[in-house]
């Protein structure tokens, strides 16, 4: 039986947390480790994500000793203190203990697309400690936010039975880019008419019938829900050659780094609106170079 | 704000069923600028020592109501060295009599916060041990 090394993986990932991009590099290791399998959890605030990662964990890592598996999960900054009150763990009691797991919760830290600036470094770097799966809980947001599609292979929107308006506004934004949907809390009115609902207008406006799962927090729906997202990474291993996939995410990863450099680099120059707008500029080349 | 990006762990262990103390202090140190990890209730002294070195905190803060502070301040104490996570620290707050503190001190724990006190003398206290 080999044991999750936690006080380093949990040293790395707060390093890697705070570390200017200059940095990121080095703390993630560098390394050219396969990726990991990644599921998206998404949906509204109070929807049910932390609940149903409870069951879905259980169901799909159990006691084992070979395979770990990881779980981030991200609740929203104050934007008036910077702080933040990480609470999706309450929920995960059930599998507190399991051998195999290592949960982190993490602050957005202003962050506005329902992630956290450097979660794709956080991504990497748990990769590189060699996880084989990683399960990605975002903030409950708007569901305008869709930036998580682009970090996970699978995506699993949730959608609790009494969401009512909220479902107007996720059908022209998270839906369509789920690869599974799951109406939560199946014990509760309503669960069942929401699913028929959200069925036609998938089939009705995207083209496409991504599985419509019904779950409870006792368990119920859980296997199926499981099962559909192991049918969905064999479609996506077949469908798209890794190289894609690696080179999709290899992208993003870019972008972010490149967005945070910026970020960095105006907030250190105090003089980059001084000048001409191409002085600017070249200001900020140049800053980018240094920082 | 002092605290920032400062992560801290507020935990009840043992078995009594109030949270309001807990709760009412985990927002005080979110609005100081503190990323507050809540554990809810009920969880043993393995879990949160667990929790405590997932998280990467610096500080642990134990609610405890149920009177058996001293020997679960130990045993957390005792798990975390045990871990290679002595460093974190480790405070009590809830019910604690007075004569009690002495002990407490001696099995490592770096600060005790009664209802007596103001919740802003509780978040300088911390900020100063954590600064
Ligand atoms: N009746 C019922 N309640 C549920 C079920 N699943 C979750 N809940 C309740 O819904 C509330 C929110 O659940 P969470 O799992 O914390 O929801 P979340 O989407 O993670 O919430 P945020 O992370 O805050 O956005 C809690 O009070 C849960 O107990 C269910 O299947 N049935
Ligand atoms: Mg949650």
């Amino acid at each position: 039986m080999h044991r999750l090394p936690r006080r380093q993986i949990s040293r790395d990932l707060t390093r890697v947390a705070n570390a200017p991009v200059s940095d990121v590099l080095e703390a993630i290791g560098d390394t050219d480790v396969p990726p990991a399998f990644r599921i998206g959890i998404t949906g509204p605030p109070g929807g049910g994500k932390s609940t149903l990662i409870n069951a879905l964990v259980a169901e799909r890592l159990g006691n084992s000793l070979e395979t770990t598996l990881a779980v981030l999960a991200i609740d929203p900054a104050s934007p008036v203190s910077g702080g933040a009150i990480l609470g999706d763990r309450i929920r995960m009691d059930a599998i507190a203990d399991l051998p195999g797991l290592f949960i982190r919760s993490l602050s957005s830290r202003g962050a506005r697309n329902g992630l956290c600036d450097n979660v794709v470094d956080l991504l990497a770097l748990l990769e590189g400690h060699g996880f084989s799966e990683i399960l990605l809980e975002t903030v409950g947001v708007g569901q305008s936010e869709v930036a998580v599609h682009e970090v996970v292979d699978t995506l699993v929107v949730i959608v609790p039975p009494d969401a009512g308006d909220s479902v107007q506004t996720m059908k022209s934004g998270i839906l369509e880019m789920a690869d599974i949907v799951v109406v939560t809390k199946g014990d509760q009115p309503g669960a069942q008419r929401m699913a028929a609902d959200l069925a036609a207008v998938l089939r009705a406006r995207a083209g496409r019938e991504p599985p419509v799962i019904q779950t409870q927090s006792s368990g119920v729906g859980v296997a199926e829900l499981s099962a559909a997202i192991t049918a969905h990474h064999r479609w996506v291993t077949e469908q798209r050659p890794a190289t894609l996939s690696r080179e999709k995410r290899r992208i993003y990863h870019l972008k972010a780094l490149i967005e945070r450099q910026i970020h960095e680099a105006l907030r250190s120059d105090q003089q980059i609106a001084q000048g001409t707008l191409s002085q600017s500029y070249d200001r900020l080349l140049a800053n980018l170079r240094v920082t | 704000m002092t605290l920032e990006k400062k992560r801290i762990l507020i935990a009840k262990p043992g078995l009594d069923g109030h949270d309001v103390g807990a709760k009412v202090i985990a927002l005080a140190l979110r609005d100081a600028g503190a990323e507050v990890i809540y554990t809810g209730l009920r969880r043993s002294p393995e879990q949160i020592v667990r929790i405590a070195v997932d998280e990467d905190v610096d500080m642990l803060g134990l609610s405890i109501l149920s009177g058996s502070h001293k020997e679960l301040a130990r045993s957390v104490i005792a798990q975390l060295h045990a871990e290679e996570a002595g460093d974190i620290k480790v405070f009590v707050g809830g019910t604690i009599p007075d004569e009690d503190f002495d002990n407490l001190r001696e099995a490592g724990v770096s600060g005790i916060f009664t209802s007596e006190m103001t919740i802003d003398s509780v978040i300088a206290e911390i900020e100063r041990q954590l600064s």
